[in-house]
């Protein structure tokens, strides 16, 4: 027998096909354009390739091949990352959104595996006959792929009283950059030896990609409860918030929306009834058990109300709470209805110094004259301040960039992070010098060349190159 | 944009609805041909993209990617009711196909059925011909033939299948208004039955029906395909046919044609002789359960079926019509509604999509028919003519013993029972 031999004319577009069927390997420049960004319409960053495995097999020998080749790629999933995470220049994309089986769903264990193409929504829909609920909840939920949430340590409203993406992935299967296809955590909660898992989950890509994620699923509340304040000042509704989270109540979530936000949502299809002259609005929800649901809602009312709230709604039914929710998770998606780009950072700050940022966010914006909405999740100091504007406009342009600088310069003096929930990709990379030492980045690209020494997955992200000495040595040598 | 690479093309003209997407992604998962086809390129962000790509010169119109992944789209516009920023996707793709017309024709198929469609002399021919055919065993006997021939055969086949009821005499007293129908090309050619029933339940519920000679087809499939100054001819024919009846309504009992007079507007937009006219003509159009729904509508006699209902498209996501039908069904003593699941998914038949992508037509239909074999239900009711025939000769070939037929039979058929 022949074997065919690896050196022949081939080329690597036509291996891949040979892997995953010609159909699902883009070449052409014109195909690969929507490749270029991702939800941020900011970012352009022109792919090599794409290739599209449809099985957790065929994801392996993709990555084999890849590492074969020496070649770098980026995974992606629906491509609605806010940080620029999947893209980068002339690399090949893995898109994982074809992987979208539910493995299995143990239901008296309360968890489920999943490949990482599943939609976050979907699995929510899929668990939901059972009374469970997977609790991380991105904006997003409706076309995010639970792949990416790892990549990212997605967030979500309900992450205030729930946790992140961090808390609920219990296992994952890995291969690795070189094609080692390895087993992290534990699907029986408790892992042995280092937290390999936790590393993994918001390596932004630059790790791997994961095969099959298990998932805790939590059992769905028994009474839910849904408040929206409103509020003639932003400055009020941020004290509110700080004394809501004071009084020792830890709501399911708690969201802040400005009035340029409530406004752009009320012109929408997902108009949620919310005040459309009022400054600010908080949306609170509160679950758990009726009894102490109830006396929680009674204290957030009282503190509202007492904080200077104009009216406290509650949502009579679940059609009334579901639209309320709709018009706070589709925001982002609306501001295009006030410019065709759109700049949004998700940087932590202190809860208690909320309404000094949002004082100094609403200075900055007058002092460029750029227009930012604020919405965010307030409960855990997880600002996201947008600024649309017209990309065409150079002046504008740069306007609307110093403002937003200067916005997470001030939230990193107040002692805030960069980002909460959407990841450094492109978008952070040059604040991660101002929030760590040289020493901690270089630790951190001690461990990233741990998972991948040639630094082939997802390059030039989240580590500013020139800080990392290890990263340097290897380009050198090259 | 710094410099358009397109001026003056009907694209350059949609910029602003480009311009309203910020790429979050939300289409994604309500777009039938990127949940089938699995890559972005078949997305509605996807398609966006390629446009603004093209007006930025990055791609050119003769790229033949760009065109497949423009074609392929089914132009369901499920992308619109769950856009955040509105952007009118219907709109950008008809000014796309618009514009990708004049560096490339339409495929044959599609540039023969449109020239015979726009043609009141070849169509009627065309339509007495196929529902000659239609009346032989012949479509049935080659329903079952691989490939689109035994699919249109399969679609003729199962235009003859409606419920059987017995005559009545509708009398109106006319005291909702004054209605005009529009006969339509497929629904006048293939679904005469229905147009009939249409005019009697509407009269029983209270229109006066009025005629309006000389109309003519509504002009949807050459929108769609891109072929916008056919369109304009036809609606400017339709407007000036319905101004002479002057009817307060014009029922439509086709989805798709619906969409597309009320967006007559639209369609004439940039001619100042005839904008305000289609504006005001489209205000007038009703799909036929709206006027029903307004009316009640009246229950009839007692039909002991069971029945699914699938939200044609064009009702669904571009005139955001969906209770109005199932109010039709509500109407219906002892006819049990099951519900479908993903009911307001595509079915694949858009227009005439099913005969230029027969493959990716066939993808999208098949977990249509799984749901419906799902269901059980021996009847599935939707309000489009494209839509019955889609499903209908979907069931056929798929030996599923349920049948298509449109809302408004049903109604007539519950109205007849009442008259016995």
């Amino acid at each position: 027998m022949i074997l065919p031999s690896r050196s022949n004319a081939s080329t690597v577009a036509d291996r891949l096909a040979e892997i995953v069927g010609d159909r699902h390997v883009l070449s052409r420049p014109s195909e690969l354009l929507v490749y270029n960004s991702d939800g941020l319409p900011g970012y352009r960053r022109q792919p090599r390739l794409a290739v599209f495995p449809g099985a957790r097999d065929e994801a392996i020998a993709v990555v084999r091949l890849l590492a074969d080749e020496g070649l770098p790629f980026v995974p992606r999933g629906a491509g609605t990352g806010l940080s620029g995470g999947s893209l980068a220049d002339d690399i090949i994309v893995i898109g994982l959104h074809r992987l979208k089986d539910i493995i299995s769903l143990d239901i008296e264990n309360r968890r489920v595996t999943v490949e990482p193409g599943v939609v976050n929504l979907r699995l929510n829909k899929y668990v939901a006959p059972h009374g469970l609920l997977y609790a991380p909840d991105p904006s997003s939920e409706a076309a995010c792929t639970i792949g990416g949430n790892v990549a990212e340590n997605a967030g979500g409203p309900h992450c205030l009283k729930y946790g992140v993406t961090l808390n609920h992935v219990l296992a994952m299967t890995v291969v690795l950059p070189s094609g080692e296809v390895v087993e992290l955590g534990s699907k029986f909660g408790e892992h042995d030896g280092y937290d390999l898992r936790g590393a993994f989950i918001g390596s932004e890509g630059c790790f791997g990609l994961a095969l099959d994620i298990t998932v805790k699923l939590t059992q769905r509340p028994q009474t839910v409860r849904t408040l929206l304040a409103d509020f003639m000042s932003v400055d009020k509704a941020a004290r509110v918030t700080s004394a809501i989270i004071a009084s020792g109540i830890v709501p399911a979530a708690l969201e802040f929306m400005d009035g340029p936000t409530i406004r752009v949502v009320e012109a929408s299809i997902y108009a949620a009834g919310y005040p459309k002259d009022a400054e600010a609005v908080l949306l609170i929800e509160l679950d758990g058990l009726e009894a102490g649901v109830s006396a929680d809602l009674e204290v957030v009312r009282r503190v509202c109300i007492e904080g200077g709230a104009r009216n406290v709604k509650v949502a009579r039914d679940d059609v009334e709470r579901l639209k309320l929710w709709q018009g706070r998770k589709k925001a982002f998606g609306a501001m295009g209805r006030l410019a065709s780009h759109l700049i949004v950072q998700d940087a932590v700050i202190p809860r208690t110094r909320l309404s000094e940022i949002l004082a100094t966010i609403g200075a900055i914006s007058k002092k460029y004259g750029v227009l930012v909405c604020n919405v965010f999740h307030a409960g855990d100091g997880n600002l996201h301040p947008n600024i649309a504007y017209n990309a065409d406009d150079t002046d504008e342009s740069e306007r609307v960039h110093k403002a937003m600088t200067e916005i997470m310069n001030a939230c990193i003096a107040a002692g805030g992070s960069i980002t909460g929930e959407h990841g450094v990709g492109l978008d952070k990379m040059g604040y991660m010098e101002s929030i760590f030492s040289d020493n901690s980045l270089n630790a951190m690209c001690e461990l990233r060349g741990v998972f991948d020494p040639e630094h082939r997955a997802n390059p030039g992200k989240v580590m500013p190159i020139h800080s990392c000495k290890e990263w340097n040595a290897v380009a050198s040598a090259r | 944009m710094p410099g358009c690479a397109l001026p003056g093309t009907p694209l350059a003209d949609a910029l602003p609805g480009i311009n309203a997407c910020v790429h979050c992604g939300f289409c994604l998962q309500a777009c039938p041909t990127y949940l089938n086809l699995e890559d972005e390129n078949d997305s509605p962000r996807g398609r966006i993209f390629l446009m603004r790509s093209l007006l930025e010169g990055t791609v050119k119109p003769d790229d033949p990617s760009v065109q497949q992944h423009i074609d392929q789209c089914l132009g369901c516009r499920a992308c619109e009711p769950v856009c955040p920023s509105g952007v009118p996707y219907g709109q950008l793709l008809e000014a796309t196909r618009a514009t990708l017309r004049e560096s490339r024709p339409n495929p044959f198929i599609a540039r023969f059925i449109l020239f015979v469609f726009a043609r009141a002399w070849l169509l009627r021919p065309a339509m007495f011909f196929s529902r000659l055919l239609a009346a032989t065993p012949i479509p049935t006997l080659l329903s079952g033939v691989k490939g689109r021939i035994g699919f249109a055969m399969a679609m003729l086949a199962s235009t003859g299948r409606s419920i059987e009821r017995s005559p009545y005499s509708a009398i109106s007293r006319g005291e909702r208004g004054r209605v005009a129908a529009l006969r339509g090309c497929v629904m006048d050619g293939l679904f005469s039955a229905t147009n009939r029933a249409t005019e009697r339940v509407l009269k029983v519920n209270g229109y006066a029906m009025v005629d309006a000679p000389g109309q003519q087809c509504c002009g949807a499939l050459h929108a769609h395909a891109g072929d916008l100054e056919n369109a304009r001819k036809l609606a400017r024919r339709n407007i000036a046919a319905f101004e002479k009846s002057n009817p307060e309504f014009v029922a439509v009992n086709a989805a798709g044609c619906g969409a597309t007079m009320k967006e007559y507007g639209h369609l004439l937009k940039d001619d100042p002789e005839w904008h305000e006219r289609a504006a005001a003509f489209g205000s007038r159009v009703r799909d036929v359960s709206e006027l029903l729904a307004a009316a009640g509508p009246r229950a009839g006699g007692a039909l002991p079926i069971r029945v699914t209902y699938d939200a044609p498209c064009h009702l669904q996501h571009a005139q955001r019509v969906t209770q109005a039908p199932l109010s039709m069904l509500a109407a219906i003593p002892g006819l049990e509604l099951v519900p479908l699941h993903d009911s307001d998914q595509c079915c694949g038949s858009a227009g005439i999509y099913n005969l230029i992508e027969p493959a990716t037509s066939d993808a999208v239909l098949a977990p249509k028919l799984a749901n419906i074999r799902a269901t059980g239900a021996p009847w599935v009711a939707t309000g489009n003519p494209g839509c019955l025939m889609q499903i209908g000769a979907g069931l056929i070939r798929a030996e599923i013993s349920a049948k298509s037929i449109h809302p408004v039979d049903l109604l007539d058929a519950s109205y007849a029972a009442f008259g016995q």
